[in-house]
């Protein structure tokens, strides 16, 4: 499809404000880096808080109290604090381990889990790189994570890493595969891969998030909630882990700051795919009560300002609903025993694989069946729950679009310079 | 294409030097560097390590990654296609109002927006026809992939732990019939 660039409108803006002191590959760059370093925030700071909220939660679910000094109340500095201690810590390889290799692996965990942050779409065209083809691109580069893992795993030189880090590849292969097809499903509601437009036919009631669209979609979120569960080596999956069996699997051999970016990694990628779960399926920044958001909406067309502040309020709803799911992987994981290794294979591979091969297959004829049968996509009448009445019309195209006073896309592109102030 | 490689770059380097590169400089500077050999040694529960630690066991998941590239790659023709079988299946609705046909026959040809009019939009019948059609080539393209999967399963191949005795039992066997 022809590309609608919403990172090029940001490239466009800077463009159209006449700097003439810009080389001519200037906007782009500096769009880039206005991205980098919005995105930089969102990659840390969330995986701060749900470092503190994982040990926060896991102690209460525990009856414990867990970090309650450092920064006041409920110890909520406890990750900067952590932080600011394995700074400290000696940087250590040991002796038969690959160095180059070992040193190299928490640079892949880090920059593959953070190059996948832009393609999230935060808020209505809140996006670094707002591509057709975002999901599939996010999904290829998140997975590309697995592969610090199991380098990290290998060139250790101990047994317990490699052990780790080789049940992580295995478990990663299968993973994949409900993952990719529990990802596909949404588009063959949607007809489309963009992330933006996925998000934005969400709009309006409850029921018209995906989630609800009909009971293979429905199925299909929980296939793909547990496949990112594994995918993220997050409890009862955390077999690369397993610290009663493996001491610490592939992080063994890790230690001081080193050790800690895994962690980063971990839990930045959980939110993304609590994120990317939100786009999908669960409404991403619509809050599924139609009066609220046409409320919103009419806010913003009324006042100055007013699409900057109703993209904010969809951020924020965005990020709620990214940390209800994030919570209910800690909780899944506080709650479950760990799984055996033969167990979690046999798990994606005798169930979760056909229950999403089945689900496809369902999501697909669903609609083809109802048509035929009744005449209609969908099982309620009515015109306005067709589907393919929610699909957003393109409004500019990249190369040829000016922006004008009150322009909307141009008051989009406008907010992200606002936070950078 | 320009700014997606672009934004990689940037993200690559942003990311690996504001997370890994500069919290190590900075640490360069505050933490010990004393290696002893005892501090190098490889962990192994409190004992010297015995032997190499590149050990060779037993690939087991050697066939399920072999289906995996197979399934992945079956996994990335089902996105393209999904695009076009949704759109499809939207067009296939006959209460769609003429706006909303004329978009999604613009997304589903790949044109300009606004390119499409009231006459050349897509007709409800002519899109169910075109989703039929979509379904019958990836039901073909998802069948070979289901025999091979289910060939894959009768093998055993998925199993984590295999049946060590009823291995065993098969080899007598056949062993017992090529003698016979």
């Amino acid at each position: 499809m022809t590309p609608v660039l919403a990172a090029s409108t940001l490239t466009d803006w800077i463009d159209a404000q006449g700097i003439s002191w810009l080389p001519e590959w200037g906007p782009v760059v500096l769009a880039a880096v206005v991205h980098v370093i919005l995105l930089l925030t969102f990659f840390g700071l969330p995986a701060g808080i749900f470092i503190w909220a994982e040990r926060k939660v896991s102690a209460r679910i525990q009856d414990r109290l867990g970090p309650t000094r450092v920064g006041g109340r409920f110890g909520w500095l406890q990750s900067l604090a952590d932080g600011v201690k394995l700074l400290q810590k000696e940087d250590l390889a040991p002796a038969d381990s690959d160095k180059f290799l070992f040193r190299l692996a928490p640079y892949i965990v880090i920059v593959a889990a953070f190059c996948a942050f832009m393609f999230l779409p935060f808020s209505n065209g809140w996006t670094a790189v707002a591509m057709d083809c975002g999901l599939f691109v996010a999904l290829a580069v998140l997975s590309l994570e697995v592969l610090g893992v199991v380098i990290a795993g290998y060139s250790s030189g101990s047994k317990w890493s490699l052990f780790g880090g080789m049940r992580e590849a295995a478990q990663m292969v299968s993973y994949e595969v409900p993952l990719g097809l529990t990802a596909v499903i949404p588009v063959v509601v949607a007809g489309t891969m963009n992330l933006n437009d996925i998000g934005n036919m969400q709009q309006g009631m409850i029921w018209n998030w995906f989630v609800f669209q009909n009971p293979f979609t429905f199925l299909a979120f929980f296939v793909f909630f547990v496949a990112t569960l594994a995918s993220n080596k997050r409890a009862p999956f955390d077999l690369a882990e397993a610290e009663s069996e493996l001491v610490a699997g592939f992080i063994t051999e890790y230690s001081g700051f080193r050790w800690s970016l895994f962690f980063l990694g971990e839990y930045a990628a959980m939110f993304f795919v609590s994120a990317l779960g939100v786009v999908l399926f669960l409404g991403g920044w619509w809050t599924g009560i139609a009066p609220l958001d046409n409320w919103f909406v009419s806010i913003g067309e009324s006042c100055w300002m007013g699409d900057y502040i109703v993209r904010v309020i969809g951020m924020k709803i965005f990020l709620v609903k990214s940390a209800i799911l994030v919570c209910v992987q800690i909780w899944v994981r506080w709650t479950l025993p760990r799984l055996r290794i033969d167990q979690v294979m046999t798990t994606c591979l005798k169930y979760l694989v056909p229950i999403a091969c089945f689900l496809f297959l369902g999501v697909v004829l669903y609609p083809l069946i109802l048509v035929t049968v009744l005449g209609r996509t969908t099982l309620l009448p009515g015109s306005g729950v067709a589907m393919g009445e929610r699909v957003p019309v393109p409004v500019v195209e990249a190369h040829d679009f000016h922006p004008e006073p009150g322009d909307v896309a141009a008051e989009t592109v406008a907010a992200p310079q606002e936070e950078e102030h | 294409m320009f700014d997606l490689a672009l934004h990689f770059l940037i993200f690559i380097i942003a990311g690996s030097v504001a997370f890994v590169l500069l919290p190590l400089l900075i640490g360069q500077f505050v933490r010990p560097d004393s290696p002893t050999p005892e501090k190098v040694a490889t962990y192994e529960c409190g004992e010297p390590t015995i032997g190499s630690s590149y050990v060779q066991f037993d690939i087991r998941f050697y066939v399920v990654a072999l289906l995996f590239i197979i399934f992945d790659v079956e996994v990335a023709f089902f996105f393209p296609w999904a695009t076009i079988f949704g759109g499809a299946t939207q067009l296939a609705d006959p209460r769609l109002s003429d706006a909303a046909r004329m978009n999604l026959t613009d997304r589903l040809f790949d044109l300009l927006p606004g390119t499409t009019t009231q006459e050349t939009m897509l007709s409800a019948s002519d899109a169910l026809q075109m989703a039929w059609t979509g379904f019958g080539d990836i039901l073909v393209f998802f069948a070979v992939l289901m025999v091979g999967f289910a060939y894959v399963w009768k093998r055993g191949d998925l199993d984590w732990v295999r049946s060590l005795i009823q291995e065993k039992k098969n080899a007598r066997e056949a062993a017992s019939k090529a003698s016979a």
